[in-house]
């Protein structure tokens, strides 16, 4: 089975290709703008209290918002509503990258809101400038702290890139379906996906799980 | 000299301080003794200005600080680590080992000596069995050893250090006993809060009796076998009972 998996691979290599690149470029756009910009954006909510008030409303109206739902809504009725046709590659990388956005936003904030301020008055008697607290102390545990969940959200927006074949976007489960409906061998086919995938989120799942037990170590003292 | 004159520090409608006057001079040891809850480690951040005062004036060998305060305003000039604490909780940051935790805020203040002083805080602290460990790998005991030589390693003017000597034993207290003397020949200032009556009349130069945010009583080390004052013979009384 693997072995015809790969051949029907082989023999529409060009539209599998095809597909792949239109994922990596949801998932390119998605990763480095919700990365970048929900960083920022949670460095900023926890900052200032007004945009932490505005990050906290908006990751809990999209967690209770299915993704989908909010992908078929940006693409039929805002759309009509507004009167305007979008290319559905921009209206699917709109809708992802913001649920990305907010939920790494979210998850910077707390990790910052959170943080213990007894660090930072022992690395101020300790004659530690601002940017040093920042660099060496503040970043090393946020990160640690944040890095797997942050790892296991991109994979889950990976997964999540799927939806967009729904509104016809030529991502790689699109082109899937299409060679099925052409020569059916819809066993070898999704095979071929699920293999895909796997080959992508295993390796960063795991990472994430290194990193789990790398850093985020029980901290607690005795 | 550090000199804190009418300190006073309020949570919400709780004044914790009460026009709290002190002085501690480089190269003296003050211990600060008093019930639980009287405001001992509220003087310490004050002193330390990690927590800022509501009203009061501390110098610091001649540059002055007055309270309240500017809001949102650092303080400027930067005190620290010229004055440095030890705080009981001793917040070690949790991601470096304790070694790390000693070097990384020496390192601004590089200088010829510098390893030659950590083989010294080594010894006489008894680092070396556990100072490759991170913080919650080493007993309570170890990490207090570990801020107070990170303390020691920024070469302060002035060390406050809040109930450092709590969990370690005998002979750990003996040590640091020993070792007071030689920060009192450098120089350093040294301000400790404690419950160790015993410690307080060794190590101290002058006490502290403070009871619900006032200073009640202070004097020489004399002053524990001869209070003045009714509170702190019964606080010394119910001490001794205790024991």
């Amino acid at each position: 089975m693997f072995m015809e998996a790969f051949s029907i691979i082989w023999a529409y290599r060009e539209g599998f290709l095809k597909g792949l690149i239109v994922t990596l470029q949801l998932c390119a756009i998605i990763w480095s703008v919700g990365i970048v910009g929900g960083g920022a954006l949670g460095w900023a909510g926890a900052r200032y209290p007004v945009w932490g008030k505005f990050i906290r409303t908006m990751a809990f109206l999209l967690s209770g918002l299915p993704i989908l739902v909010l992908l078929f809504w940006l693409h039929y009725p805002a759309q009509a509503i507004f009167s305007i046709v979008i290319d559905p590659f921009i209206t699917a990388v709109f809708c992802f990258t913001l649920v990305n956005l907010f939920s790494v936003s979210d998850l910077v904030r707390g990790a910052i809101a959170d943080f213990p301020q007894e660090y930072i008055t022992a690395a101020r008697v300790c004659g530690l400038t601002t940017r040093q607290t920042m660099l060496q102390i503040q970043l090393p545990i946020i990160l640690r702290q944040i890095l797997p969940s942050l790892l296991t959200l991109q994979v889950v927006m990976l997964h999540t890139t799927l939806f967009a074949s729904l509104i016809s976007v030529e991502e790689i489960f699109r082109v899937a379906q299409r060679i099925n409906a052409s020569i059916y061998k819809p066993v070898e086919i999704y095979t071929a996906l699920g293999m895909f995938f796997l080959a992508i989120s295993l390796p960063v799942n795991g990472f994430a799980l290194w990193l789990k037990a790398r850093f985020t170590r029980n901290i607690s003292e005795r | 000299m550090l000199t804190a004159n009418n300190l006073s520090k309020s949570f919400g409608a709780h004044q914790v301080l009460r026009d709290i006057s002190v002085t501690i001079a480089p190269g003296t040891i003050t211990t600060v003794i008093g019930p639980s809850g009287t405001g001992k480690t509220t003087l310490l951040r004050a002193l330390a200005m990690t927590d800022v005062a509501d009203r009061g004036e501390i110098t610091m060998d001649g540059k002055n600080y007055k309270f309240p305060w500017p809001e949102n305003e650092k303080i400027s000039p930067k005190p620290w680590p010229h004055i440095t604490a030890v705080f009981q909780q001793l917040f070690l940051w949790p991601h470096l080992t304790l070694r790390e935790n000693i070097l990384l805020p020496a390192r601004n203040f590089l200088r010829a000596t510098m390893m030659d002083e950590l083989q010294e805080l080594i010894s006489v602290l008894e680092l070396a069995g556990f100072i490759d460990r991170f913080p919650n790998e080493a007993s309570l005991g170890q990490r207090q050893r570990i801020a107070l030589a990170r303390a020691l390693m920024l070469q302060p003017r002035y060390v406050l250090m809040d109930e450092v000597t709590s969990a370690l034993d005998i002979e750990q207290v003996s040590n640091i006993l020993g070792f007071l003397p030689r920060l009192k020949e450098r120089g350093i200032g040294v301000l400790i809060i404690t419950h160790a009556l015993n410690f307080a009349r060794r190590a101290a130069d002058h006490i502290l009796f403070m009871d619900q945010g006032k200073m009640i009583e202070h004097g020489n080390a004399r002053l524990l076998d001869n209070p003045q004052t009714p509170r702190l013979k019964q606080f010394l009384s119910m001490v001794e009972a205790a024991h």
